[in-house]
Order: structure tokens, then sequence, then C-alpha cells
């Protein structure tokens, strides 16, 4: 830890061998797009080494906190793209439904915790995907889905211990 | 709420999935630092969701470490024993592009504004102008129609003049006549016997008075229909006629009278032959 915060090269490399293809999985899981993961993770990288000091362990684990960084680069990459795209014209919850049932058509749906997120019901899968892939607020979710704020951070709880169950297995 | 149940809510999943809210990571960082059970389970979690992310890894592609660690010498050489600072939160990727977007369409939807300011001063432009052809052009259709009637008036009498069965009864002013110069003429179908009128001049006659025009027949005057002025420039058709020996024109009443006003004639003709 000493050694990376020196921003020492082999620590680095170390980090990248251990890590990288794990959080390119969920950069993967998030964009669902092989060029644009690269792209993200290069920025991913590049930001654990310029951020490397702020990392608090009391707060939790280096991976926990690489994977964050790693979510919201993409999260923030897919939304800024969704400007400039025709996908912004759609309907947000028509195209959460589609999300929904195209779920095990693309090949990055077999992977990480979008593999698990088929056995989850309809109704949690939905809430996951818009909160942990498209990081919706739950003040957007409830909106978007018409259900109210408490109903929403209930079923994000209960969807969650579900999935770590489905993880454990 | 007790500790275990605090715990097993999902409050730990969600705070480290980075789905808690500020006041929700707030609370249960407090938790974190006031009770090591819930420390553990949230180490429990991340050690679950690290190995699975581990299993689950895809290799990315090759070339990226590279970058990366050409991006990272880079930013060593420029920041050469300065520690970099430590930006508030992950800078946008395509910030940069947006801003360079936005400035874009600001200018295109000025382009676009000017553009449809001036089309469509060019539309009432030429709304305008089509209005103006299209009354132009009914006045047009119009006066051609008057022009063809005229013609085929004119053409009408013409013919009328020119056949040959037609009896030309010429009535020049009788000498007691109000205008001693007024001429009509009649031209009488000889096979029809119906009458057509040609006033060649005749003074016009105040509102309440109109000419009427007589056949005389057997010495006798017969009326043959009373009519306007106006109505004469070309010929008008008359009463039809069977007999008559010559034709003559008084002013009488509007409507006409029963008999002649004899001092009130003012053209008479005999029929030749």
């Amino acid at each position: 830890m000493e050694a990376l915060k020196q921003r020492d090269d082999r620590a680095f490399g170390y980090l990248y061998d251990h890590y990288s293809g794990a959080l390119y999985s969920i950069v993967l899981q998030i964009v669902q797009s092989r060029e644009l993961a690269s792209d993200i993770l290069q920025e991913v990288f590049v930001n654990i080494w310029r951020r490397i000091e702020s990392y608090d362990p009391s707060r939790g684990r280096l991976f926990t906190w690489m994977l964050n960084i790693a979510r919201n680069a993409s999260i923030d990459n897919v939304r800024s793209k969704g400007f400039q795209n025709t996908q912004k014209n759609q309907p947000i919850p028509e195209n959460v439904n589609k999300l929904g049932s195209t779920v095990t058509q693309t090949n990055v749906d077999s992977i990480g915790i979008r593999k698990t997120l088929e056995k989850l019901r309809p109704e949690h899968r939905v809430l996951i995907e818009l909160a942990y892939f498209k990081g919706y607020t739950h003040e957007e979710i409830a909106e978007i889905e018409d259900i109210p704020l408490g109903t929403v951070k209930t079923r994000i709880r209960n969807a969650l211990l579900q999935l770590r169950q489905f993880l454990k297995s | 709420m007790n500790l275990q149940e605090y715990i097993s809510s999902g409050i730990v999943e969600t705070y480290v999935l980075g789905l808690a809210g500020t006041e929700e990571s707030a609370e249960f960082e407090r938790m974190c630092a006031a009770h090591s059970e819930v420390r553990r389970a949230r180490d429990d979690f991340e050690r679950l969701l690290e190995q699975q992310a581990l299993d689950q890894a895809v290799e990315p592609p090759l070339q990226v470490k590279a970058k990366i660690f050409s991006r990272v010498e880079m930013e060593k050489e420029n920041t050469p024993q300065t520690k970099y600072p430590v930006p508030k939160s992950i800078p946008r990727i395509r910030a940069g592009w947006s801003r360079y977007l936005a400035a874009a369409s600001l200018l295109l939807l000025a382009v676009s504004t000017a553009l449809n300011y001036y089309f469509f001063s060019q539309y009432k432009k030429y709304i305008l102008k089509y209005d103006e052809l299209l009354s132009s052009q009914t006045q047009l259709v119009g006066e051609n129609k008057v022009l063809q009637t005229r013609l085929q008036d004119f053409e009408q009498t013409l013919n009328l003049i020119r056949d040959p069965a037609m009896v030309v009864v010429k009535m020049p002013g009788v000498p007691n006549s109000p205008s001693p110069s007024s001429l009509a003429t009649v031209y009488w179908d000889s096979r029809s016997r119906d009458v057509y009128l040609m006033i060649n001049n005749l003074p016009l006659p105040a509102g309440d008075k109109q000419y009427q025009l007589w056949a005389l027949v057997d010495g006798k005057p017969v009326d043959a229909g009373v009519f306007d002025v106006k109505d004469a420039l070309s010929l008008v058709k008359m009463k039809n006629i069977p007999k008559a020996q010559g034709f003559a024109i008084t002013l009488e009443k509007r409507g006409g009278s029963p008999a002649p006003t004899l001092d009130a004639m003012y053209v008479m003709g005999k029929v030749s032959g």
C-alpha cells in the first residue's frame, strides 16, 4: 500500500495485473462495448494512479474503492454519450423494459453481477439495472418507475440481499 | 432496530456497491466507526464482491496496459516531485466535448433562427405576390367573359342583318317628331315573322317613360313591345308580328300603353314591296 502511495511503478503494475480484469468486467457490464470499455479502463487506472493518496483504508477495501471509480467513470460515460445519441429520445421506462427483456441476448450479460440479475424478480432486476448499471438516484428511480421513494429503498436493499446470496453460491 | 437487524437490512450491500444516499452513507460510516460488527459485515461483503469480481474477470486488450503506463509516465514528467492535486470527483471524460457541442449547438440554433426568419419573410412576400396575381387573373377572366358575351352578341346581330330573308324597315323621324333626327330600323324575319329592332338614334327618355314599337296592320296600330334604349345598342328581339305594312315608335308611360299616343310619335317606316 505504501509503495502504491509512493506511486511505485512496480506496485502499480502489480495492481494492474491483479485487478484490471475484474475492473474491465464491471466497465464492460455497464457500457456493453469492448472498445469503449478499453478506453474507460485507461481513464480508470490513470485516475487510480492520480488519486491513490485520497484512498482511506478505514473506509473500505482498495478493490471497493477502485470498483466505485470504475463504475462512476462508466456511468458518466454512458450518460454523457446518451446526450449525443438518439437514446435520449426514448422514454426511459421503455428503455428499461427493453433492457430487462434482452438481458440474455448480449454477451456481456453472461458475466459478473449482470449474470446474477437474471435470477432476480423483474421488479427487483429493473431497480438494480437503473441504480447500479445506470447510476440513477433513488429519487430519480421513484419518479421513473412511479413508486414511492421508501419502496425504492426497501426493494433495492432486498434485491441486493438476494444478489449477495447468489454471489455466494 | 438492534445491530444485527441493521447489519442484515441490506445497508451493507447498498453502501459497498455505492448505492446509498448521502444520509445513509454518513450513518453507515458512523456505525462502522462505532461497531466492529458492522465493520466486519462490510469487510465480509467487500471480500465476497472482490472474489466474485476476480472470478468473473475479463482480460482487457493487451495494449491498454502500455497506454496507461505511457500516460502515467507523461503525468510524472509534467508534475515532477509535486503531489498531484486530488480532484473532488472523477473528471467527466467527455466534459470538454460537451462544451464544444453546447457552443456549436447554440451557434446552429442562432443560424437556424436567422434562416427561419429569412425564409418566413420571403414566404410572406411570395404569399402577397401570389394574392396579387390571383386577383388580377380573376379580373382578366371576368373581363374576358364580358368581351366574349359582347362578341357573341355582335356575331348574332351580324348574322341576322346578313340574312337575305330579313326584311329591313327603315324608320326615320316623322315631321312632327319631338326629335326629327331620330332613326331606328326594324329587321323582320320573313319566315318566322320575328321582329328585331335596332336603334340608330333616339334621345334618352325620362325615367318614368319607355319607347313602344307598334306594327301598322291594315291601318291599325298593334303593340309590338316596349324597350329600353340601353338594351337596344345591338338588336332587341320584339314581339312576333305575322303581318304588317309599317312600323312606328312612340314614347309611352313605362310598361307601354294599349293605344299609341300619336303626338309622341318619333319615327315611322313602311314595309317596302
